[in-house]
C-alpha cells in the first residue's frame, strides 16, 4: 500500500466543505478547500435569515468564512476545479485546473479603484441576476478569498483587446492579462466532496410564467430581503412599488414524478415561512400566503416555529396546491386559483408577487465531479449512500456529506461534514500533524510604560447598523474621546480585508488598544482579537462594543436616540479599553480519551469513530445490552433487517482495542472540565477523559390516554414491527394514526421519524398481504427528502389515507375508528378495524435531565439537549470538550443519527488531536493572602474550578493550618461569579477587574463636557 | 380497452386538478373528489361532468392519469344527458347490427395503402342546424391528400366508437372497435389516415390496430401543397383529442404555416388550451357553453381572422357560439371558424378562407 498523505482534499466551499475543512485542520490534518466560484460560502452566503431563530445568515457564516481563510492548515483553493482523480484511498493524485483570474492575488488589495472604471457590467450571479457587477468584481462584500477576479467571458479587454482601465487605475500593478489557467497536482489521503446543489430552474413549468418580472423564485426573494441585496432589503416590485399581497406556491420541481422530479427538497417549507415570515418584519402591512401540500415542519424546533407562523405571525397557510399562475392579459397582474381548504370551493386570488419555492437538484458540476471520482450515483444525480454509512462513497477513501447526498437544511448539512470530515480522518490518523504548520506570530510588543493610544472601528455592518445609527456621527464624536487617536468607519468590520486593514492601523497609528462597535463578542471577538494578536498586539487589549444586537436591532424606529445610544456604548467601550491589561494563556498537558454515554446506533458510532483515531474511548451504556432505540424496530427503510447493522457493529466496539465498553452501568459524577474530565461509574470505576459525547437517545412515547391504547389491538409502531418480523400481524383491515399524541400541548414538537416509519411499515403490511385495508390517518405527511418515495408506493399499493386536525380527532372504539373526513365536507367516516397503529412520539428518555446536570449542559423545553447553535453547530454544546449526537438533541433518522454521530466524534478529535490544551487569558485568580477560605466560590462556581487547600502558614515564630482557595485554570471560564462573591475581594475576575467596571459604568453616568445632550 | 392502467390512487390530493379544470369554473365539479370519493368511499359520483379534455393530466405533478381513471369509472354506468335526443348513440348502435355499409361518398385509389376514415361528419350535417357544411372536412381532405400525391382508399368504418367508450358503454364500444378493426384488417392499408380527431385518439390509443394511424395534420405538415396565398392572421384551437391526448401540436402549426398565414397564439394555448366546452355528445348545456365563451373571447384578443381546429365537436360547438352571436354583450366573432382541412383546401382553390372566404356557400 502507498505511503499514507496527512491530507485530504475537500471539493466545494459551501458551509459542508468549510465545516469538514475546519474539522480536519484542527485534527491536524492539511486541507485543499477547493471551490469552483471566485470566493466560499455557497448559497448560505446567498440567504439573508435563516430559519428557525431568524439569524441573519451571514452574520453567522462570515466568522467561519474568515476562519477558514486564515486557518494555517487549510490552503483554499478558489476559482478552481477538479479535473482528475488518481490512486487509492490514503494516497490519491488530484490535478487541479486553477482558473485564470488575471489578478495577482499576492498585489490585489481589493481597494476597488478597479471596480469604479470598468465600464462593463454583468448580471450579478450573488444577487441572483438581479442586479449588476463589473466584469471586475468581487463575488459578495464578505467574500474570501478577498481578492478581485476578471470575469473573462465579459472583460472588453480579454474579448476585444480594448479598454484595459482596471490595469490603468490599478496602483499595485495586481492586474495580469497574460495570466492563463494551470494545471496544479495535490497529493491527498482522502477526498470529500461537498459540492452542494443547484436551485432547481423553474422555467420549464411553463404555467407558473417565471419569466414574468413579479414571479421570482424563493433564492431571488432572499436576495430582495436581504441588506446587501439589489434593493439594500426593500422587497419591491418591477414597477417599484412596494408588493402589498405575496404569494409562496410549495414544492416547484420537488414532489414532483411527472417531470421526474419525485423527492421532496426538505428545506422549502421551512424557508417559505422564514421568507414570510422575515418579510412580515420589514412590512407589517404586508399580506402572506403558502399554498402547500403538506406543511413539512419536522426538524427541530420547526413545528413550534410553523405554529408561531401560522397562529402569531398571521400568515395565511393554504393546503392547495395552484396548477399554475394566470396574468391578466389587461393589467398584467398575477392571481392564481385553488381550491379553498375544508371545501370543495374554488378561489381566484390576485397576488403582487408570487415566490416560487423551489427545489434542491443536483448540480451538474457535482455530477461531472461524481464521473470523474468514478462515484455511484441514482438516477437522480445524487451520490448513493447507505443508510448505516450516511457519508461512505462506492470509492474507499473518498467521501461526501451535504446536499450532493440528498436534499436537507444547514444542520444536517454540517452534521453531515463534520460526520465526513471524521471518516477521512480516521484513515488518514496514523499520519496525523505530518502536513501541518505550526501558527507563527510576529512577537508581542511592550506597550508597558506606554500611555493608552486607542483606535476604533465603527462598523456599519451593511445596513444592520448604518440603516438606524449615523455612523460618521459616532466615528466623529469618537474622536474626542480620551486617549483615542484614530477613529473610521467600516461597511464589514469582520471582512478579510478589513481585518487586514485594522492591523495596518495598529502599526500606522502606534496604537496599543483597539475597540471595534460593531456586534456580538459571542461570534466576532475571537476574529478581532486574532486580528491584533497578528499586528503584535496582546489580544486582550481588544474591545467589542455591540451597537447592533444592543442598538440598531432594538431601536430601529428612533434612529436619533439609537445614535445617542451608539456613542454611549461606545464610549464605555473605550473607558474600559484604556483599563485592561496585559493577559496570557497557558499550555497544559491534557488527558486525550474520549467518553460517550448510551450505546445506541449514535453512541456506538461516536466512540468507534474515536477509538478509530487511536484514542482510549470509554462506551457507557445503562442497559444491559448495546442497541438502544434501534433495537426496538425491526427493519431499515431499505428492507433490510436492523440486526444486519447492529451485529457487526457491536461486534467492532467489543473488539476495537482502544475503547472500553461498560453496559448496564451508569455514569454517576462527573467533575472538571474539557481535557481534564474525571468520572465515577455506578460500578465504583474512576475514569479519566478530555472530551465527552452525549448520545443518550430518545424513547418511544407510551401513549398511555391516547386512541385507546392499552386494549389488545392498539400498539405502537415498534410493537409492530415486532409483530411483522413474528409474522403475527392478524388483521385483515389496519388504521394507523399519525402524531399520537405529539404535536400537541403537551409535546409541540413533530417527531420527525414516524411519517417515513409508517410508510415502511405500510409496506411491509401491503408485502405480507396485498389484500389487507389499511388507512393511515394523519395531519401532515412528512416524508421528507428521499422518503417521498415510500409515500408514493405506499399510495400504489392502495393504502388510503385520511387527514384529520388536532381540534377533531379519530376516536377508536371497539373494532372502529370513526374519522371526520376533512376533505369531503366534515362528513364522518368509520372505518371497521382489526388493529390500530399509533405513531407515538420520540421522548427525551427517563434520567437525561441528570446527564445534562453532570456536564452542566442545558436541555431544551422538551427535555432534548440544546445544542450551541442551532444552525451552525449543530452537535457541539456551548461548554467545551463536551458533544451530543443522535436522537438525544431530538428525534431523527437512523442515517442522520450516525451522521451526527461521527460528526460529534469529529469534533471530540479535533481536540483529543491536539498535543496540549490552550486556556483561556481571561479566568479567575485568586490572591491568596486576602483569602479566608471561606469556601463561598467553590459553592458558587457552576464548573468546579475552585477548590480549597489544606496550607500551612508559617510566620516567624508561628505556624498553624488554614484553607486557602485556589482556581484551575483550565476549568475556569472566567465568568466572575466567584470574584462577586468572594466577600474579601480575594478574588480578581481578569479582564472584567472591579477597576475595569467601575470605569464603565462612570463612562456611562458621566458623561464629559463634549458631549452634547440629547433634547 | 384503453392501454393504461388507471394510478388514481397515488393522488395526494394537493388539489391541482380543480384549480385547472375548466368544468369547474362553471359547475361544482372535482376531479380531486372524485378520486377520492372512488378510493376511500367507492362512489362514482361526479365522472359525468368530466368533459374528458384533459387540463388536468397535464398539470398533476404526481402523475395521475385522471383519463383513464374517469374512464373506468364511466364504463358501466349509466350517462346523462346525451345531446340531441342521444341521436348519435342510437346511430352508432344500429351500426353494430348494419352489415357493410354500400354508400360510397368520395371516389378513391381502392388499391392504396393509405386509407382515409371521414368520419362521421355527415350525421353531423344531418342533425346540426348550423350554417356550414361538415362534408366539406371529408372532400377537403380528399382533395389534399390527392394534391400530396398520397390518392387514398376510403375507408367505409363504422363509427369509431369514441363518444360509446367515453359515455361509459364499453360493450357497444367493443363491437364498433371488432367490426372496424376486422375491416381494416381487410383492406390491406398500412397507414390509416382521419380527419377527426377523436377518431384519432381512438384508433391510436384505444385499438390495437397493426397499421400506423395518423392525423391528416401530420400528413400535411411535410407535403408540399404549394399554396403560398396564405395572408390570414390564423388562431389555432388545439382539440384535446388531437393535443393533450396524444401530444400532437405542432402538425397542424406546421400545415398552416407553410401557407405564409400569420399564426397567433391564444393566452392559453397547445397543453394549456381550454376546453371547447363539450365531450363526447354530453353536458352540452349552460354551464359548459360559458367555456365556448371564453374561449371564442381568447380567440377575439388575438385579433385572428380565423379561428382553425381539428375536431367537428369543436367546430359544431364554436360555431354554435357564433350563430348566437349577441354583441349586444359582447358575444360577437369577426373571424371564421374552420376545420384545418377546410381552411388548406379553400386556399388550393385560390380563394382566401381567412377573412370571410369564399367557398363558404
Amino acid at each position: 500500500m502507498a505511503e499514507l498523505v496527512g491530507a485530504v482534499a475537500v471539493a466545494g466551499g459551501g458551509i459542508a466543505g468549510i465545516q469538514s475543512a475546519l474539522d480536519l485542520a484542527d485534527s491536524g490534518l492539511k486541507v485543499y478547500l477547493i471551490e469552483s466560484s471566485p470566493a466560499i460560502g455557497g448559497v448560505m452566503a446567498q440567504l439573508d435569515k435563516t430559519f428557525p431563530t431568524l439569524d441573519c445568515s451571514m452574520c453567522t457564516l462570515s466568522p467561519k468564512l474568515a476562519e477558514a481563510s486564515r486557518h494555517q492548515n487549510i490552503e483554499l483553493l478558489a476559482y478552481s476545479e477538479i479535473k482528475e482523480i488518481s490512486g487509492e484511498a490514503g494516497n490519491f493524485e488530484i490535478t487541479v485546473t486553477r482558473k485564470a483570474t488575471y489578478v495577482d492575488p499576492v498585489k490585489c488589495t481589493a481597494c476597488e479603484l478597479c471596480l469604479a472604471k470598468c465600464p462593463v457590467k454583468v448580471l450579478d450571479e450573488y444577487n441572483a441576476g438581479m442586479s449588476k457587477r463589473k466584469a471586475i468584481y468581487l463575488p459578495f462584500p464578505q467574500a474570501v478569498s478577498r481578492v478581485m477576479t476578471i470575469d473573462a467571458e465579459h472583460c472588453i479587454y480579454l474579448t476585444k483587446g480594448k479598454c484595459g482601465n482596471c490595469k490603468k487605475v490599478c496602483e499595485n500593478d495586481a492586474i495580469d492579462y497574460e495570466m492563463k489557467d494551470r494545471d496544479e497536482v495535490i497529493n491527498v489521503g482522502s477526498v470529500i466532496l461537498s459540492t452542494g446543489f443547484a436551485p432547481f430552474d423553474p422555467t420549464e413549468l411553463e404555467q407558473f410564467h417565471y419569466e414574468h418580472l413579479d414571479v421570482v423564485t424563493a433564492l431571488e426573494f432572499e436576495r430582495l430581503l436581504s441588506s446587501s441585496g439589489p434593493y439594500v432589503g426593500h422587497v419591491k416590485m418591477a414597477n417599484g412599488e412596494t408588493p402589498k399581497k405575496i404569494a409562496w406556491l410549495q414544492c416547484i420541481g420537488s414532489r414532483n414524478p411527472e417531470i421526474g422530479r419525485p423527492n421532496c427538497s426538505a428545506v422549502c417549507c421551512m424557508y417559505a415561512t422564514k421568507e414570510a415570515m422575515v418579510a412580515m418584519e420589514h412590512d407589517s402591512e404586508l399580506e402572506t400566503t403558502i399554498f402547500n401540500i403538506d406543511l413539512r415542519a419536522f426538524g427541530k424546533g420547526f413545528e413550534q416555529f410553523y405554529q408561531r407562523a401560522k397562529n402569531e405571525t398571521g400568515i395565511r397557510f393554504i393546503r392547495s396546491r395552484p396548477s399554475g399562475v394566470d396574468i391578466d392579459p389587461v393589467t398584467n397582474r398575477l392571481s392564481v386559483r385553488y381550491e379553498v381548504e375544508g371545501s370543495t370551493e374554488t378561489a381566484g386570488e390576485e397576488f403582487d408577487m408570487v415566490i416560487l419555492s423551489i427545489g434542491l437538484t443536483p448540480s451538474e458540476s457535482s455530477k461531472k465531479l461524481a464521473e470523474i471520482a468514478g462515484i455511484e450515483m441514482d438516477e437522480y444525480g445524487n451520490i448513493t449512500t447507505a443508510i448505516d454509512a450516511p457519508m461512505t462513497t462506492s470509492v474507499p477513501g473518498i467521501f461526501a456529506c451535504g446536499t450532493i447526498v440528498a436534499p436537507k437544511d444547514i444542520p444536517d448539512t454540517v452534521a453531515d461534514a463534520s460526520g465526513a470530515a471524521s471518516k477521512a480522518h480516521s484513515i488518514l490518523a496514523s499520519a496525523r500533524g505530518t502536513l501541518v504548520i505550526e501558527r507563527t506570530y510576529v512577537p508581542e510588543k511592550d506597550i508597558t510604560d506606554e500611555e493608552p493610544r486607542i483606535g476604533v472601528v465603527v462598523c456599519d455592518c451593511g445596513i444592520n447598523i448604518a440603516s438606524v445609527v449615523d455612523v460618521p456621527a459616532v466615528v466623529e464624536y469618537v474622536k474626542t474621546l480620551p486617549y483615542v487617536v484614530h477613529a473610521y468607519e467600516q461597511t464589514y468590520a469582520c471582512s478579510t480585508d478589513s481585518l487586514d486593514n485594522i492591523k495596518d492601523v495598529i502599526k500606522e497609528h502606534n496604537l496599543n488598544r483597539v475597540v471595534v462597535a460593531s456586534c456580538t463578542p459571542r461570534t466576532h471577538e475571537p476574529l478581532f482579537q486574532d486580528t491584533c494578536r497578528d499586528a503584535g498586539l496582546n489580544p486582550y487589549l481588544f474591545e467589542l462594543a455591540n451597537i447592533r444586537e444592543h442598538c440598531s436591532w432594538v431601536h430601529q424606529q428612533e434612529p436619533k436616540l439609537a445614535t445617542e445610544k451608539a456613542k454611549d456604548i461606545t464610549r464605555m467601550s473605550v473607558a474600559r479599553v484604556a483599563l485592561l491589561d496585559l493577559l496570557y494563556t497557558q499550555k497544559l498537558d491534557f488527558n486525550h480519551g474520549g467518553l460517550v454515554i448510551g450505546g445506541g446506533v449514535a453512541g456506538m458510532t461516536a466512540a468507534l469513530d474515536i477509538a478509530e483515531k487511536g484514542f482510549t474511548t470509554y462506551l457507557v451504556e445503562r442497559e444491559p445490552e448495546l442497541g438502544g432505540l434501534f433495537r426496538t424496530f425491526t427493519r431499515l427503510q431499505d428492507g433490510r433487517t436492523t440486526t444486519e447493522i447492529l451485529d457487526p457493529m457491536i461486534a467492532a466496539v467489543n473488539s476495537n482495542p482502544n475503547l472500553t465498553v461498560y453496559t448496564g452501568t451508569t455514569l454517576d459524577e462527573v467533575e472538571g472540565a474539557m481535557g481534564r474530565f474525571k468520572g465515577k461509574l455506578s460500578n465504583g470505576e474512576e475514569i479519566e477523559f478530555g472530551s465527552a459525547i452525549i448520545a443518550t437517545g430518545a424513547n418511544e412515547f407510551e401513549p398511555e390516554g391516547y386512541f385507546g391504547y392499552g386494549a389488545d389491538n392498539v400498539i405502537t409502531q415498534s410493537a409492530l414491527e415486532v409483530k411483522l418480523d413474528e409474522g403475527t400481524v392478524d388483521a385483515a383491515s389496519v388504521v394507523m394514526i399519525q402524531c399520537a399524541g405529539g404535536r400537541n400541548d403537551e409535546r409541540p414538537y413533530c417527531s420527525r421519524v414516524y411519517c417515513t416509519t409508517a410508510m415502511k411499515n405500510v409496506i411491509r403490511l401491503k408485502e405480507e398481504d396485498p389484500e389487507r385495508n389499511i388507512y393511515v390517518l394523519y395531519r401532515d405527511i412528512r416524508t421528507y427528502g428521499v422518503w417521498e418515495e415510500l409515500y408514493t408506493r405506499a399510495r400504489e399499493f392502495g393504502v388510503i389515507f385520511m387527514r384529520y386536525t388536532e381540534d377533531d380527532e379519530p376516536v377508536v372504539a371497539d373494532g372502529t375508528v370513526t374519522i371526520t373526513d376533512k376533505l369531503l365536507n366534515d362528513t364522518k367516516f368509520e372505518i371497521a378495524t382489526d388493529l390500530v397503529v399509533l405513531s407515538a412520539p420520540l421522548v427525551a428518555p427517563e434520567g437525561a435531565e441528570d446527564t445534562a446536570m453532570l456536564f452542566k449542559v442545558p436541555v431544551d423545553s422538551n427535555k432534548f439537549f440544546l445544542e450551541a447553535h442551532i444552525k451552525l453547530r449543530p452537535v457541539d454544546f456551548a461548554t467545551d470538550g463536551v458533544f451530543l449526537a443522535g436522537s438525544a438533541q431530538a428525534p431523527k433518522l437512523v442515517d442522520e443519527s450516525i451522521s451526527q454521530a461521527s460528526a460529534a466524534a469529529s469534533r471530540a478529535c479535533s481536540i483529543l488531536a491536539k498535543e496540549q490544551l490552550e486556556t483561556s487569558g481571561v479566568i479567575s485568580v485568586v490572591d491568596a493572602d486576602v483569602c479566608i477560605g471561606c469556601g463561598r466560590c467553590v459553592e458558587v462556581c457552576p464548573y468546579g474550578a475552585p477548590e480549597l487547600k489544606e496550607v500551612e502558614i508559617v510566620t516567624e515564630e508561628i505556624s498553624y493550618m488554614t484553607r486557602k482557595s485556589e482556581i484551575d485554570p483550565a476549568i475556569c471560564k472566567g465568568c466572575g461569579s466567584c470574584a462577586a462573591e468572594c466577600p474579601t475581594s480575594a478574588i480578581t475576575a481578569r479582564h472584567f477587574t472591579t477597576k475595569q467596571i467601575s470605569a464603565v459604568i462612570d463612562a456611562f453616568a458621566f458623561t464629559d463636557g463634549s458631549i452634547e445632550e440629547v433634547a | 380497452m384503453t392501454n393504461n392502467s388507471n394510478n388514481s390512487q397515488v393522488c395526494y390530493q394537493c388539489g391541482t386538478c380543480i384549480a385547472i379544470c375548466p368544468v369547474r369554473r362553471v359547475v361544482k365539479f372535482s376531479p380531486r373528489v372524485a378520486i377520492y370519493d372512488s378510493n376511500i368511499y367507492d362512489t362514482d359520483t361526479d365522472v359525468w361532468d368530466c368533459l374528458t379534455c384533459g387540463q388536468c393530466v397535464t398539470a398533476c405533478p404526481q402523475g395521475v392519469r385522471l383519463l383513464d381513471f374517469f374512464l373506468d369509472q364511466r364504463i358501466g354506468g349509466e350517462p346523462r344527458d346525451i345531446v340531441h335526443k342521444g341521436v348519435f348513440t342510437e346511430l352508432a348502435d344500429l351500426m353494430t347490427q348494419l352489415g357493410n355499409s354500400k354508400t360510397t361518398l368520395l371516389k378513391g385509389d381502392d388499391t392504396a395503402g393509405i386509407g382515409y376514415f371521414p368520419g362521421c361528419v355527415d350525421f353531423h350535417d344531418m342533425f346540426f342546424d348550423l350554417d356550414m357544411d361538415f362534408g366539406e372536412i371529408a372532400t377537403s381532405s380528399v382533395t389534399l391528400l390527392s394534391k400530396a400525391g398520397l390518392s387514398p382508399k376510403i375507408m367505409q368504418l363504422k363509427c369509431c366508437g369514441h363518444d360509446q367508450l367515453w359515455q361509459g358503454n364499453q360493450e357497444m364500444f367493443d363491437k364498433l372497435k371488432e367490426e372496424n378493426t376486422r375491416l381494416i384488417n381487410e383492406s390491406g392499408i398500412d397507414t390509416l389516415v382521419v380527419s377527426c380527431a377523436e377518431c384519432y385518439r381512438t384508433f391510436l390509443m384505444d385499438y390495437d390496430l397493426d397499421c400506423e394511424v395518423k392525423h391528416i395534420s401530420q400528413v400535411l405538415a411535410d407535403a408540399d401543397l404549394g399554396i403560398t396565398n396564405g395572408s390570414a392572421t390564423a388562431a389555432i384551437h388545439d382539440a384535446c383529442r388531437l393535443g393533450r391526448h396524444t401530444g400532437e401540436y405542432d402538425a397542424p402549426r406546421k400545415a398552416i404555416a407553410a401557407t405564409g398565414a400569420n399564426i397567433v397564439e391564444m393566452q392559453h394555448t397547445k397543453e394549456n388550451a381550454l376546453c371547447c366546452g363539450v365531450s363526447s355528445m354530453m353536458n352540452c348545456n349552460d354551464h359548459t357553453k360559458a367555456l365556448r365563451v371564453l374561449r371564442m373571447d381568447e380567440a377575439k384578443r388575438t385579433g385572428a381572422d380565423v379561428l382553425i381546429t381539428s375536431c367537428p365537436k369543436c367546430l359544431a360547438h364554436l360555431n354554435c357560439l357564433k350563430e348566437e352571436e349577441d354583441s349586444e354583450h359582447g358575444h360577437d366573432y369577426p373571424f371564421e371558424v374552420l376545420d384545418l382541412t377546410v381552411y388548406l383546401a379553400r386556399k388550393l382553390g385560390g380563394g382566401n378562407g381567412g377573412d370571410g372566404g369564399d367557398g363558404d356557400e
